[in-house]
């Protein structure tokens, strides 16, 4: 018999963004019960988290221990975290803005599409997603990054090799500044530990980095709001005689298979782009026979992200690897795109770098190295010091960059799982040489300005950062929700963050996901 | 001097020929524990391997740490999957330490060879001799990240020069990579080490 669970509001995914559209709609509407559900486990152990990271050190283990369901994957890029949290355990707190071009790729370029909102409304829900993360920053130089509210908590102070390899990289006449984390630099902001520079932010032992599941522990204290972890949603389902959902299918993966049907006014899919479009698709119905939401056919197309080229940098400088690994410097001179030049916009990162810098067995002539001559010959190398650069660029997505439902491979339930496929549309396929030789010749300049060598130049094999496979736009037509994350299909389902971006940006997208997020959260 | 073919087919010895100094599971199911007559082997070889200036202390704690790394080893561990990663890395498998009493053994039977009892007993020398032929037939390349097992010698060197000692060591600063810090003074040069190196 299948259980029933009432509330005011659904939300479908336990990451960053269902954190945040639960937490501002338990702000805006007190009295509206919330239930987030997510499949994988909570992971609300705080106490064990410098143990967690002693053994992913040490032993190479899962820094989060369960965090993910085995017969729960796809193929391509399909993150395998499913966890209270989400991707958001892991990630290193770069909270970089995407830019006014972002939005405006087609007016400007006459490239991809526009995006259907303002830049000046959105850098409003930028300021608010940066106080709600914690964001510690300090603003760029350029007038075009101006802000509208000063970054929460002040910056991240830079390393000794930072003020290094920043007073290197501007030889070039290329402004560098410190890229903003979502990091405490404070002791106490959002009841958070300031951070201790441990180089392991994947875990942050300390919780100065923000995680999702900070969040969740506050909303809990909440008697509207409810968390049901270890609970896969398998299908929407459509209301008998209108187009607005009425309920969620789900079963427990507890080993109960226990069956439960959330029922709700609203519901929101916060489960990534991966799952998001994955579940609509699941959905399917004699009525919306290609899913839900998808009178379109845009559901799971346009899948997004970016390509990114780096290497690393021998330099004559006095760096010391390990002062604080994850702190990078950022130029954002190249989000922007003169009309009449070819285009091509990318970040510009710089991080200090271990590379050639570590132990060696073996001497040029191949001969052991042992006690004091090993280390007689690594001190050798310390004398100077390694760069690591590289470069998001914009990539643009084609029609047919899609997830699909991969029937030849399902979950214990017999659900068929997602199968990504990225293809850049043939713009960014055309500038692909002219993009790379932009960036090593940018890399190439780095190096020469300090007697730098620079190292192979390679390119990621993935996108990164991915997103999209529900993208926004005014046009029903041609998008799956409208500016807010409303699907033009169904009214009372909403889609936020990372699925909704019509492109990847040319810089991490967290905090992109995490702005559109509060806005959706005002619109429900 | 031992006859570099004489070390070499000692080292070709199979695990049974240390009986009564090999790894003992511990009562924790997979975990193994390194034995006395393990640990001063060890020791033999850091006095060859590791920087004279750790001292007998310095030495010592790092065999410690090798005998720590091994007995708190899990078989079957979670290994997870990376950031944004699709596939998840295969659990752990046995403890590289299981590889580990064959070529102890071998040590002790080059030192017989040699006309020494154990290994621990031969000269410095002549157990840096040794160490040289375990790591280069067959040949180790590079230090690996975390003991593998594959060469006792070569996996308690990367743990030891992996260290945030190591480092500072080489670098003669207290970094204290992979450390927990204060974010004070962190524009500043790490402070240099002292009394070492």
């Amino acid at each position: 018999m299948r259980q029933v669970h009432e509330s005011d509001v659904v939300i479908i995914g336990g990451g960053i963004t269902a954190a945040m559209v639960a937490e501002k709609l338990g702000e805006l509407h007190p009295d509206w019960s919330v239930v987030v559900i997510e499949a994988g486990n909570r992971l609300f152990d705080d106490e064990n988290r410098f143990e967690y990271r002693r053994r992913a050190l040490d032993y190479g283990e899962n820094v989060w221990p369960g965090d993910y369901i085995d017969d729960q994957g796809g193929t391509g890029i399909v993150s395998r975290t499913m966890a209270v949290g989400g991707s958001a355990l892991h990630w290193g707190g770069v909270c970089n803005r995407f830019s006014e071009e972002d939005l405006r790729l087609q007016s400007l370029y006459g490239l991809a599409v526009d995006w259907p909102l303002e830049w000046t409304e959105l850098e409003r829900y930028y300021c608010e997603a940066e106080r709600r993360l914690g964001v510690s920053g300090e603003p760029g130089p350029l007038p075009e990054d101006r802000r509208s509210e000063p970054y929460p908590m002040p910056p991240m102070p830079m390393t000794h090799n930072l003020i290094q390899l920043q007073a290197w990289a501007e030889r070039t006449g290329i402004p560098f500044w410190t890229t903003p984390q979502a990091k405490n630099t404070v002791e106490g902001y959002g009841g958070r530990s300031i951070c201790r520079r441990c180089n392991t932010c994947e875990i942050c032992p300390t919780g100065a980095r923000y995680s999702p599941d900070y969040t969740f522990k506050q909303l809990l204290a909440r008697p509207t709001f409810a968390l049901h972890d270890q609970t896969l949603v398998r299908r929407l389902v459509l209301d008998e005689r209108t187009t607005r959902i009425a309920a969620a299918r789900a079963v427990r993966q507890d080993g109960s298979g226990r069956e439960i049907e959330y029922r709700a006014p609203r519901f929101v899919l916060a489960a990534g782009y991966c799952w998001s479009a994955h579940l609509l698709l699941l959905s399917a119905t004699s009525r919306f026979p290609n899913g839900l939401a998808n009178s379109s056919d845009h559901v799971g197309r346009y899948m997004t992200g970016h390509l990114a080229y780096q290497t690393t940098i021998d330099l004559d400088l006095e760096i010391y690897p390990g002062m604080n690994d994850q702190h990078s410097l950022i130029s954002r001179q190249f989000f922007r795109c003169r009309p009449d030049q070819p285009f091509v916009r990318h970040d510009l990162r710089i991080w200090e770098n271990a590379g050639g810098r570590g132990p060696e067995l073996r001497d040029e002539a191949g001969m052991v190295l042992l006690g004091d001559a090993l280390v007689e010959r690594w001190r050798a190398r310390t004398t100077r010091g390694t760069a690591r650069v590289r470069g998001y660029f914009d990539t643009h997505p084609d029609r047919d960059s899609r997830l699909t439902l991969d029937a030849a491979s399902k979950n214990r339930w017999g659900d068929p799982l997602p199968a990504i496929r990225h293809a850049a549309d043939a713009g960014t396929r055309a500038r692909e040489a002219a993009t790379r030789a932009h960036l090593e010749g940018l890399f190439a300049k780095l190096a020469a300005t300090h007697d730098g060598r620079m190292g192979r130049v390679g390119g990621l094999s993935y996108q990164d950062h991915p997103a999209g496979g529900c993208r926004m736009g005014t046009d029903p037509a041609t998008s799956v929700t409208d500016s807010v994350g409303r699907t033009h299909d169904h009214d009372n389902l909403f889609v936020v963050g990372g699925p909704t971006l019509p492109t990847g940006g040319c810089t991490n997208s967290t905090l992109t996901f995490v702005a559109l997020t509060l806005r959706t959260a005002e619109a429900i | 001097m031992l006859p570099r073919r004489t070390v070499l087919k000692s080292l070709a010895l199979p695990v049974f020929a240390r009986p009564l100094t090999g790894l003992r599971r511990s009562s924790q199911g997979a975990r193994v524990e390194l034995s006395a007559a393990d640990l001063a082997t060890l020791t033999a070889i850091a006095e060859v391997v590791l920087p004279s200036a750790l001292g007998v202390d310095g030495r010592d704690l790092a065999v410690q740490q090798f005998a720590g790394w091994v007995r708190a080893y899990r078989e079957g561990a979670d290994m997870g999957h990376g950031y944004g990663a699709s596939t998840l890395r295969r659990p752990s498998g046995p403890s590289p330490a299981a590889r580990y009493p064959a070529q102890l053994a071998a040590l002790d039977a080059a030192a017989r060879a040699g006309g020494a009892p154990r290994f621990a007993a031969l000269p410095m020398d002549a157990r840096r001799r040794i160490i040289e032929q375990v790591l280069n037939e067959p040949r180790v390349a590079r230090l690996p990240g975390q003991p593998t097992g594959a060469n006792l010698v070569a996996d308690f060197m990367g743990l030891y020069y992996a260290s945030p000692e190591a480092w500072d060591l080489a670098y003669q600063r207290r970094i204290g990579r992979d450390r927990c810090r204060s974010l004070e003074g962190s524009g500043e040069r790490p402070p240099r080490t002292e009394g070492v190196g």
